[in-house]
């Protein structure tokens, strides 16, 4: 099993070596158009900028392929097949890419893996290294990396660093699927903090995005969502929103997730 | 002077004729072909003279970076037009998940109505028009994409069980009952073979490290199977099945479990259990607005009048 460390140090080596095997193919050929016709018969140019032309060609079919592979892997993770997700992102890491988007995609991914693997301090450190980078072209991956790096540093009990991880991604525009996981991250931090009026406020919406999310984030942020229409005496709202969870999920593992919530069954 | 016919609002075989992806220009041969008769002239001129042969090696440089930038805007360009196309869809998918209907088909519509630049991106959007037109009850419609897709397309086993679902459903509701049978018996077929594979799997993981994966139940096909049963006059088996499944349709499902829900209620108001139809029906209008389910199985519509829905609580 790759180690975080060991991801993130190979991940910024190949970064390097791709700009580097990029610039020198780029700087060779260009030699080859601007000097090469005054070295006369002794040099042929053409030959020099086909072998270059032809190694470029190689690489980037090999980038490709990798890029290729790197789209299965969030179907991998959603359906719980982490061993052999593990084995291809490991394998597209430890494989030279011309383009640094392989790599950058790799990276995400495993973050998304040991996320998924309740892996939370590398998963954190992961997306840090993410976040170092710029992506570019790949700059949405920045707002899922965030919002993982504030699942994760919730999960670690930073709420510090939750809150700038969140607090960042309000300068973006979210699609949908970001919105939802943005209010299933920000209920989990707002209740930490006691800000019960900000949970409550725009209760209506939330409560529709609520239901668009899977099931265990659905019933988590309803359960957080009744919990702070408790603490804010609006009864209707809090036995509405209990009743709805207990008919979602297993009260008791979730109490076993966030014990705040045992409040709401006592 | 005629009048201009009107064009039908998503008119299915339209849409599939029109959004086939065009085929490729075989631009290889006509590159191979120019490559080489350069090559030829230039070898050519080559030999007139030193100077002729200097100035060959100088424009032949130049052709290989024009090249190579060509190739680079080429490719930038289509990277454009691929990314367009799948915000396009991304923007389809949030329509259709927030039930703005007339959006989604608006959008569906100007999508299909040209090639799309890759038959992935054409199967994404017929499978969100598809539920567009179950919305909008046009079954019949859905049912002719989703036999397109299914026979047509090589697609994983969950898209392709999520589509012959999806075709089940319809076929009930329109009252295909023959058709509707036979596709629930080959859904539990497939379903059965998932089983199967995956205990197979579980086993082999034993001796050879094959990862196991978890037991494949479809709360999707429990569902349309409760159906059924309401809908043919046998609500006890509704019941019967309702119980067993329950687990799996509330973790699979979530708030769609309002739909089972909804159902089971009609099935005990056929049986004349009337406690037990009212619970199922103030569970079911918990999760799901009576409106909504009344739009999705009109054989519950009788239920709002007989039973107490949940009570909602009045807006923040």
């Amino acid at each position: 099993m790759i180690t975080a460390e060991h991801a993130i140090s190979r991940f910024r080596r190949d970064l390097t070596l791709g700009a580097a095997v990029r610039f020198a193919l780029l700087g060779a050929a260009l030699l080859c158009v601007l000097v090469g016709p005054f070295f006369g018969k002794r040099f042929d140019s053409t030959i020099a900028l086909f072998v270059i032309g032809m190694v470029w060609l190689v690489l980037s079919f090999r980038s490709a392929r990798n890029s290729q592979q790197t789209a299965m892997f969030p179907s991998l993770i959603a359906a719980g097949q982490y061993d052999v997700a593990e084995q291809q992102i490991e394998r597209t890491l430890n494989t030279f890419s011309m383009f640094k988007s392989v790599k950058v995609l790799s990276l995400h991914n495993l973050a998304m893996l040991r996320h998924a693997q309740n892996r939370y301090q590398e998963s954190a450190m992961l997306c840090r290294a993410l976040l170092g980078q710029r992506l570019g072209p790949l700059d949405h991956l920045t707002k899922t990396s965030r919002l993982i790096l504030a699942d994760d540093l919730l999960e670690l009990n930073d709420s510090a660093g939750a809150y700038e991880a969140i607090a960042e991604l309000y300068n973006y525009r979210l699609t949908l699927g970001e919105a939802l996981r943005l209010l299933y991250v920000e209920q989990d931090y707002l209740w930490r903090i006691g800000a019960w009026d900000r949970m409550f406020a725009g209760i209506n919406t939330k409560v529709q995005l609520a239901e668009i999310l899977p099931t265990p984030q659905s019933a988590r942020t309803q359960a957080l969502l009744s919990l702070a229409a408790k603490k804010l005496n609006r009864t209707d709202w809090s036995d509405w929103l209990r009743r709805r969870v207990e008919l979602l999920t297993d009260v008791q593992s979730l109490i076993g997730q966030r014990p705040v919530l045992r409040e709401l069954w006592n | 002077m005629t009048e201009p016919t009107p064009v039908p609002f998503l008119d299915v075989p339209m849409l599939l004729e029109h959004s086939q992806p065009a085929p490729r220009t075989a631009w290889f041969w006509y590159g191979l072909g120019t490559f080489v008769l350069v090559v030829m002239l230039s070898a050519y001129a080559s030999t007139q003279s030193p100077e002729m042969a200097t100035l060959v090696r100088m424009l032949s440089g130049l052709i290989m970076v024009g090249l190579m930038v060509g190739m680079g805007l080429i490719t930038w360009f289509a990277v454009k037009a691929q990314r367009s196309e799948r915000l396009q869809l991304e923007a389809a998918e949030e329509l259709v998940s927030l039930r703005r209907w007339p959006q989604a088909a608006v959008l569906l519509e100007a999508m299909l109505m040209r090639p799309t630049r890759s038959p992935g991106a054409r199967v994404q959007a017929l499978i969100y028009l598809s539920t567009v037109l179950a919305r909008y009850h046009r079954f019949d419609d859905a049912i002719s994409v989703q036999n397109h897709l299914l026979d047509n397309v090589m697609m994983d086993s969950g898209t392709s069980h999520a589509l012959r679902l999806g075709r089940a459903m319809a076929m009930l509701r329109s009252d295909h009952l023959f058709d509707a049978d036979r596709a629930i018996s080959d859904l539990r077929r497939s379903t059965r073979r998932a089983e199967e594979r995956n205990s197979e799997d579980v086993e082999d993981s034993d001796g050879s490290g094959t990862t196991p994966t978890p037991t494949f139940e479809s709360a999707g096909l429990a569902l349309i199977e409760v159906y059924r049963d309401v809908k043919t006059g046998h609500p006890a088996e509704a019941i019967e099945m309702f119980t067993a499944k329950l687990p799996i349709l509330r973790q699979q499902l979530g708030h769609r479990s309002g739909d089972a829900y909804a159902l089971v209620a009609k099935a005990y108001d056929l049986l004349g259990r009337s406690d037990a139809a009212q619970d199922a029906f103030e569970k079911a209008t918990l999760l799901s607005p009576v409106d909504e389910l009344n739009r999705r199985y009109p054989e519950v519509l009788s239920l709002s009048e007989k039973y107490n829905a949940a009570l909602a609580p009045s807006a923040a």
